[in-house]
């Protein structure tokens, strides 16, 4: 895992999204500065965070959009997914109404996001194993059925915050390869991509010289 | 406020919630499921097809291709943005014209609502002025200002989804941020023209975050701009002249800018 912020070869644009309650600021505070608020007071309107982690070779600054109460500003909801290549669709395995209601919040992304946007399924506070309303398996079946990665996590133990951030940032990143060998030429696709033959250089990838932020 | 008015057709039962973000608000019971409570309260069925603005499609939604800014510039812009609020004092300090600069070049649309925040210094003020906007929001205001303001909220962008309905979250936080500047600044009270700038401000934020960028439009860009002296000055009551000639030339610019930008672009379009 590297730290080094300013030293990356790729962002990634990844989006929290799922009901209110359900731990994202959590989840991105742990994964992020290592840690956890019992407190938290509600998110309001869109926080953000990065870390720059080593994924195969290169360096991925993960720049994280945590998001709030997006039903109430329509107006720039499909500004917050727009250019997102990955997103955590987090309900509370303790509240089966946040389960329920994944699917929705699967339709809004598509509806909003780039059809080739990574999700990850993620129920999370496994913490609370004697509350769980949501089975395991239940969810992991949803999410194969729908093409979705699944983990579950816990904020507050940390217990897979890690791996589930790195998961969906490796498949972003293979997916970024693998469309570079496909279409190295192509533009128009929204993931940036790695040009070994010096061709035009999406503004996703930064190159050591060029970092002017 | 609002609470005790409920008779009026403001706050339906169960649809409000602090926008504010009290602590353990997260997960009340009584929330709607977040994903389009507004259009189950609104009884819309949850199905109206709204555009990227919000606005209802098929009424003053945007018509014809907007110019849209490409994805890689738009992303390139996001992330320098991310890194001017992350570092905002040292913008602010070294870097003026760049922010200036990148201002014009557009803000990303999904930055706006914080950005504003940021370069109205709406964001300082409520830091100084921590708990100011929750005593407002309890008092419960002049009679003669709330009648006003009550007729016009469900004139303000009625095509958009956030205000189509009388009790949705949109008026009711409308309602919020108007009456808190009347008790803010008694004797400026309310004009209409701060109702478009107000709902603006809340389609990007908070009700307490849009009510102090509203102050500061009020009092750092257009100070007097919506006083009772200058409405008399301009032509009949209630009515906002377009360019108010006791403003210095600047100042001009920026009411016909928040005019043209509010009322005129949103209404026009």
């Amino acid at each position: 895992m590297g730290t080094a912020e300013e030293d990356y070869n790729f962002v990634f644009k990844v989006v929290l999204i799922g009901e209110s309650g359900v731990g994202k600021t959590n989840l991105l505070s742990r994964f992020t500065r290592n840690e956890f608020n019992h407190d938290s007071r509600t998110t309001i309107g869109v926080e953000f965070s990065t870390r720059t982690v080593m994924v195969g070779n290169a360096m991925v600054k993960a720049q994280i959009w945590d998001t709030a109460g997006l039903e109430r500003y329509r107006a720039i909801t499909s500004a917050y997914y727009r250019g997102a290549v990955g997103a955590l669709l987090v309900f509370d395995i303790t509240k089966h109404q946040t389960y329920d209601v994944v699917e929705r919040w699967l339709k809004e992304l598509y509806d909003h996001a780039e059809a080739t946007i990574i999700v990850m399924l993620v129920g999370n506070k496994t913490d609370l194993a004697q509350a769980r309303e949501v089975p395991t398996e239940e969810a992991k079946m949803f999410a194969e059925n729908n093409g979705l990665l699944f983990i579950e996590t816990s904020a507050l133990d940390s217990t897979n915050v890690e791996q589930a951030f790195e998961t969906i940032l490796r498949d972003i990143f293979s997916k970024v390869q693998k469309q570079q060998q496909r279409s190295p030429q192509d533009n128009a696709v929204s993931l940036s991509s790695e040009n070994p033959h010096g061709g035009s250089q999406t503004p996703e990838e930064k190159r050591a010289c060029c970092i002017s932020l | 406020m609002a609470k005790s008015r409920g008779t009026n057709g403001l706050g339906a039962p169960g649809s409000r919630e602090s926008l504010a973000g009290a602590p353990g608000e997260a997960g009340a019971g009584d929330e709607l499921s977040s994903l389009g409570s507004d259009s189950e309260i609104n009884g819309g069925g949850g199905e109206r097809r709204v555009d990227k603005f919000g606005f209802i499609v098929g009424s003053q939604s945007a018509e014809g291709p907007l110019e849209e800014v490409p994805l890689e510039v738009l992303r390139q812009r996001e992330s320098k943005w991310l890194d001017m609020l992350n570092n905002w004092d040292k913008w602010m300090a070294k870097k003026h014209k760049k922010i200036r600069l990148r201002c014009q070049k557009g803000i990303p649309p999904s930055l706006r609502g914080r950005a504003w925040q940021y370069l109205s210094g709406g964001k300082v003020k409520l830091e100084q002025n921590a708990g100011r906007f929750d005593e407002l929001d309890v008092s419960p205001g002049d009679p003669k200002w709330l009648d006003v303001i009550e007729r016009d909220l469900h004139r303000q962008f009625p095509f958009h989804e956030m205000f189509v309905s009388r009790g949705g979250h949109g008026q009711q936080d409308l309602f919020r941020v108007l009456k808190a500047y009347t008790l803010y600044r008694p004797e400026e009270g309310y004009c209409q023209a701060q109702a478009p700038v107000a709902a603006v401000l809340l389609m990007h934020m908070p009700a307490e975050q849009a009510f102090w960028c509203l102050v500061q439009i009020c009092e750092k860009y257009l100070p007097g701009y919506y006083s009772e002296k200058l409405v008399s000055e301009g032509g009949q009551e209630g009515e906002v002249p377009l360019t108010p000639l006791s403003l210095p030339p600047r100042k001009q610019l920026v009411a016909a800018w928040v005019s043209s930008r509010t009322v005129g672009f949103l209404c026009l379009r």
